[in-house]
């Protein structure tokens, strides 16, 4: 319709400016002037015809009407389209070439300034949209800008569905109405249009109305940017790359936007574990007196009483699970403080031989006669090490080892320097009942007991080989748990031998 | 159950832990006085004579090794200190300053008493001042005059740095040294805090007095603190 009426509109001026042309040549020959300025005339008329049309054609039509026009009525004979004089064909032939050039050359320069006008707006749409899109504080103020500036710049009405981080769609996009106002919608389907996005440029429907452009992130999908059929399917090829750099525009403020989030979460992350780690020590370490008191307390009660009267037995099991309470205690405070980021470790040379002597000299308290095999090098062996945390590593493994295996079974402790890697290989293996397949993987997760139902009689709250893994990853080393041939669990550890590498956890 | 004449000063400031340690003292036949707070313990010791203090260092007035430090300006009275268990660089520090043993919380009546026996024994023979000719533990024994020291009978060769280490432990029998300690002894000051020496020197001693240096009979390892030989 649009179509018709400019091509009815160009014809109009052409034919105007022509007739125009003729009247004057008219008055002109009326009043003798020579014909060469009518030829002018005619030339001067076809240059603003090709001013004030659009494309080149409107200009030779004027250039072929004025030729007609001109032999019609201004050469010899007249009324008429011959030509008698020879004079008269050159000065048609070069009025026709000059009009030719005339017209094409105005067409250009015409062209060539709308091109420069829409480029201006282009950039400047653009800018305007990076320029908002930087203040940008959310990812529906992001979609709202889009879809303005995409429905300003093609005069249509678009929409914009946003992603989540996870690539997965709003249930709700934006849609701009022809009045400006922008309004929610519901997405119907998402599973099927997300199957239809990873088709792109293919025309698909939200409500058969939409042609849509999926604008991709660094690493995913983030948004779909959904214009009217009729538009989407018609753009031109400058639309089309300004479509492009609003899309990159956006895609590059959405990522901004979903790093930033992240950043946020992982922050927060980062405070609310660090308060429960702060608060766990706290109480942890406001636990440790009364326990010191309540042990204390409850041996100067076993002392007072006689071994066969039952106020000792008393006395015994609040001792125990007193005892037993104070090493739970001792595990959360080591366990936090690796948690808190902030805990430095002092390594230095140490013998394992000393090492491995400490922690069997504070099982000979906890198991009593229970043996160990300790198989290490003859030669001394010095690792670099936080001598304590590594002797609780033992510690920690020997006890879960006599926890596991009956009173008589072997339990192993071998050492040895594995110059290859360059680590010292340390190990704890028992002749026990092993370690369930499927709690081998979670062995080392904090508060994970294998399936121990029978925790009444053997207590365990599942720290001990979590702190043994964070204190061993602290030494920049490797802990594994795994079944023996032959039956019963076996715990492996590495420490890197050199020491220049001071790490901190 | 015998009668002592020493007084202890419990320095402490959890009540329960007084209660234990006066009734464990009470039990031995010591006399004791008790202080909940650093000021108190210092200005007991002005006024009375004291022989022993068993010392928290976390003390609600000001730290347990100012305590240290006042005391070991006028007096060489045993100094046990009682700690937590995640305190070694303080306990280090504390026996650097002068302490003369530790204790970690929770600890027993029985370890309190082998602790106290040991210091009060060291007082003793300080007071006699006449170092006995041969020092003996278990089936080690050294010769003070002679300069030899035996293991069950046994002559062992010793180097010059493994002698004396070895005879530093014996003069501090029962006694915990700190790393730091025995190396400004040995190698004298300034050597610095290279302990890898020290570890290295160790196990070459270990490997000639000990049957198996993992289970140490005679010179026990303090992790992160330092070295103690056995009383027995």
């Amino acid at each position: 319709m649009n179509q018709t009426i400019k091509i009815f509109r160009n014809l109009a001026v052409t034919f105007s400016f022509i007739v125009l042309a003729t009247v004057l040549g008219v008055l002109f020959q009326f009043w003798d002037f020579q014909p060469a300025n009518t030829v002018l005339v005619y030339v001067f008329f076809v240059m603003l015809t090709s001013r004030f049309t659009k494309g080149y054609c409107y200009g030779l039509l004027a250039t072929v009407l004025s030729f007609l026009l001109f032999n019609w009525f201004f050469t010899e004979p007249y009324y008429s389209l011959k030509i008698n004089d020879p004079m008269y064909i050159i000065t048609i032939i070069i009025m026709t070439v000059t009009a030719t050039v005339t017209s094409a050359l105005t067409s250009k320069v015409k062209q060539a300034a709308t091109e420069a006008q829409e480029k201006e707006a282009e950039s400047n749409a653009l800018y305007q949209m990076t320029n908002n899109l930087t203040d940008a504080e959310s990812a529906e103020k992001i979609a709202s800008i889009a879809v303005r500036t995409v429905c300003s710049t093609l005069s249509c009405t678009a929409a914009f569905i946003c992603c989540d981080e996870k690539g997965a769609f709003q249930p709700t996009f934006i849609q701009q109405k022809e009045n400006g106002q922008q309004i929610h919608r519901e997405l119907t389907d998402p599973n099927a249009f997300k199957k239809r996005v990873d088709n792109p440029h293919t025309p698909y429907e939200i409500g058969s109305e939409f042609f849509n452009f999926p604008i991709y992130g660094r690493t995913q999908l983030l948004a779909v940017l959904c214009l009217p059929r009729e538009i989407g399917e018609n753009l031109n090829k400058s639309q089309t790359r300004l479509l492009h750099s609003m899309m990159e525009s956006v895609s590059l403020a959405l990522d901004r936007f979903h790093s930033l989030e992240e950043q946020t979460r992982s922050h927060e992350e980062t405070i609310r574990e660090r308060y429960r780690g702060n608060l766990l020590r706290a109480i942890s370490h406001d636990l440790r007196t009364p326990l010191s008191g309540i042990m204390g307390t409850s041996e100067m009660l076993m002392d007072m009483t006689e071994h066969d009267d039952p106020r000792y037995a008393m006395a015994k099991d609040i001792y125990e699970d007193a005892d037993w309470l104070h090493g739970l205690v001792e595990n959360i405070l080591n366990l936090t403080k690796f948690q808190d980021g902030c805990f430095a470790l002092h390594k230095q040379p140490e013998a394992v031989e000393e090492v491995i002597g400490a922690a069997l000299l504070v099982m000979e308290k906890r198991a009593g006669e229970r043996e160990f095999n300790v198989n290490i090098p003859d030669n001394l062996l010095l690792v670099p090490m936080d001598a304590r945390l590594i002797a609780q590593v033992f510690v920690n493994l020997l006890d879960n080892a006599v926890k596991h295996t009956p009173a008589d079974a072997e339990i192993t402790i071998c050492a040895e320097e594995d110059t290859a890697h360059g680590l010292a290989r340390f190990s704890v293996a028992d002749r026990g009942s092993g370690i369930p397949e499927d709690a081998l993987p979670n062995i080392f997760k904090m508060f994970y007991t294998a399936g121990r139902k029978e925790s009444s009689t053997q207590k365990g709250v599942g720290l001990g080989l979590s702190i043994c893994q964070s204190i061993v990853e602290a030494h920049g080393g490797t802990i594994t748990a795994q079944n023996r041939a032959g039956g019963g669990a076996e715990f492996v550890f590495t420490l890197p031998m050199e020491a220049d590498t001071n790490e901190q956890t | 159950m015998s009668r002592h004449e020493e007084i202890v000063l419990v320095v402490e400031d959890n009540q329960q832990i007084i209660n234990f340690i006066t009734y464990v003292l009470k039990q031995e036949g010591f006399s004791y006085l008790t202080s909940g707070t650093a000021q108190g313990a210092l200005s007991a010791m002005v006024s009375q004579h004291i022989d022993l203090m068993l010392l928290d260092l976390g003390l609600p007035d000001f730290d347990g090794m100012e305590v240290i430090r006042q005391v070991r300006e006028w007096s060489e009275m045993p100094i046990i200190v009682v700690s937590a268990r995640d305190q070694d660089r303080e306990k280090a520090a504390a026996l650097d300053a002068g302490a003369d043993d530790y204790l970690t919380k929770p600890f027993s009546a029985t370890e309190l008493m082998a602790r106290i026996r040991v210091a009060l024994r060291h007082l003793s023979q300080m007071a006699k001042n006449q170092p006995q000719p041969v020092s003996t533990v278990g089936e080690l024994s050294m010769d003070w005059e002679k300069h030899i020291v035996t293991l069950k009978g046994n002559e062992l060769h010793l180097t010059p740095l493994e002698y004396s280490l070895l005879s530093l432990l014996f003069k501090n029998i029962g006694k915990v040294l700190t790393t730091q300690n025995i190396l400004r002894e040995i190698y004298g000051v300034g050597y610095g805090t290279d302990t890898q020496a020290l570890r290295t020197l160790m196990a070459g001693l270990r490997r000639k007095i000990e049957e198996v240096p993992a289970k140490p009979r005679y010179i026990l390892t303090e992790i992160g603190v330092g070295y103690r030989l056995v009383d027995e």
